[in-house]
């Protein structure tokens, strides 16, 4: 499947409420930074809502409206934040302890009890990541600045959805640098002498996880 | 009851706070909530306690809605789907409410250019793309939660078919979103 056809998936599955936790907050991170594909979602969502309509019956046993009339339901308040649904994850941006990988190359990792792993990425103008290829789909979006690679040229509020069959070499932009949030489903598989380097590194920390 | 007189209704229910609209939303749309909990797999005890709460947030919070952002079907539908992901999360641990996530985007959109003649047009044209039988399989697929296999099963056809379909589905939409 191409890049464009996953997208609409994850959207897809995202107005379903497909997806677990993790790539539904990058799912509405996304959504948050691009608005033509929240207009999507809402499509989606207002053709499951036909759906809700269409539905038959099944009355309830022992529900009355009247038992839906007191119910607690507790109101919270929505705190506005540079990433919206990503913030209330991680924070503020400006506390992350970010973990340098290489020169130029830090990131964050974070689990919140689902097999997917968020993973901000910070990259400083002009860095460069060795040719790669993933043993699972790699989701990217550009939180700030923007990257570039064999495949286009990537800036805020867009993703990229990668399958096992790509390999790429992205470079953050010279002027800005670039700051995304990533999944990888599977282990990053690297390509080339600095890229053998990062695959034992890779493989080292699978024993400290 | 078609989505005008939904409107009406939710109008009736946010400004009046009448209970007696309440009650007739309740007896048409709390069967094919259950319904939909129930299509998701969970047990009829399980589906009649999350339809009790959609229900409520629909009372209590009926000042939420906005008739120029959504339909009332969408509204309670997103509601519903909310409580059914928050569920399925409860049993995993995870202390991330559904509705957290997602109220950033609501928010945002108030702000935006999205408005519902925008959506609509898109509604009607995956409407005018999808043929029925496309269209059973996104609502199996997506709506219902199923599997391809059990999609597979249920309209006995080979599992591969499912999944080409599937595909084909999403290339259609993807010309045409």
């Amino acid at each position: 499947m191409n890049g464009t056809l996953v997208k609409n998936e994850l959207i897809l599955e995202f107005a379903s409420g497909k997806l677990n936790a993790s790539k539904s907050i990058f799912a509405a991170t996304y959504l948050f930074l691009n608005s033509k594909a929240a207009n999507i979602s809402s499509a989606f969502e207002n053709l499951h809502g036909d759906s809700l309509l269409e539905n038959k019956d099944t009355p309830t046993s022992n529900l009355k409206f009247s038992d839906c009339l007191s119910s607690k339901v507790v109101s919270r308040k929505i705190d506005k934040s540079q990433f919206g649904p990503l913030s209330r994850v991680v924070g503020s941006l400006d506390n992350i302890e970010w973990k340098q990988i290489y020169k130029g190359f830090k990131e964050f990792s974070t689990k919140i009890g689902d097999k997917d792993e968020l993973k901000l990425i910070k990259m400083d103008p002009g860095t460069s990541v060795p040719l790669h290829s993933h043993g699972g789909r790699e989701y990217i979006l550009v939180l700030d600045g923007s990257f570039c690679d064999e495949h286009g040229k990537y800036t805020k509020g867009d993703i990229q959805i990668n399958d096992q069959k790509i390999k790429h070499t992205p470079i953050a932009s010279e002027k800005e640098g670039c700051l995304c949030l990533t999944i990888t489903e599977k282990e990053v598989i690297f390509f080339g002498s600095f890229g053998s380097f990062l695959n034992l590194f890779t493989f080292i920390r699978s024993f400290f996880k | 009851m078609n989505k005008s007189e939904l409107t009406n209704i939710m109008i009736k229910i946010t400004e009046d706070r009448d209970e007696m609209a309440f009650s007739d939303l309740f007896d048409f749309i709390a069967p094919k909530i259950n319904t939909y909990f129930l299509q998701n797999g969970l047990t009829s005890d399980n589906a009649e306690e999350l339809t009790q709460e959609v229900m409520s947030v629909i009372w209590t919070k009926s000042d939420k809605y906005d008739e120029s952002k959504s339909a009332v079907s969408t509204w309670i539908y997103t509601i519903a789907r909310n409580k059914k992901i928050d569920f399925y999360r409860k049993n995993m641990k995870i202390k991330i409410n559904e509705d957290d996530i997602r109220e950033f985007i609501y928010d945002e959109i108030q702000q935006n250019t999205l408005t519902q003649n925008d959506i609509k047009d898109q509604v009607d044209k995956i409407n005018e793309e999808l043929d029925i039988n496309q269209k059973k399989i996104i609502k199996m697929n997506f709506f219902e939660s199923k599997s391809h296999k059990k999609i597979a099963q249920e309209l006995e056809i080979p599992l591969g078919t499912v999944k080409s379909r599937i595909r084909h589905i999403l290339t259609k939409l993807q010309r045409i979103l």
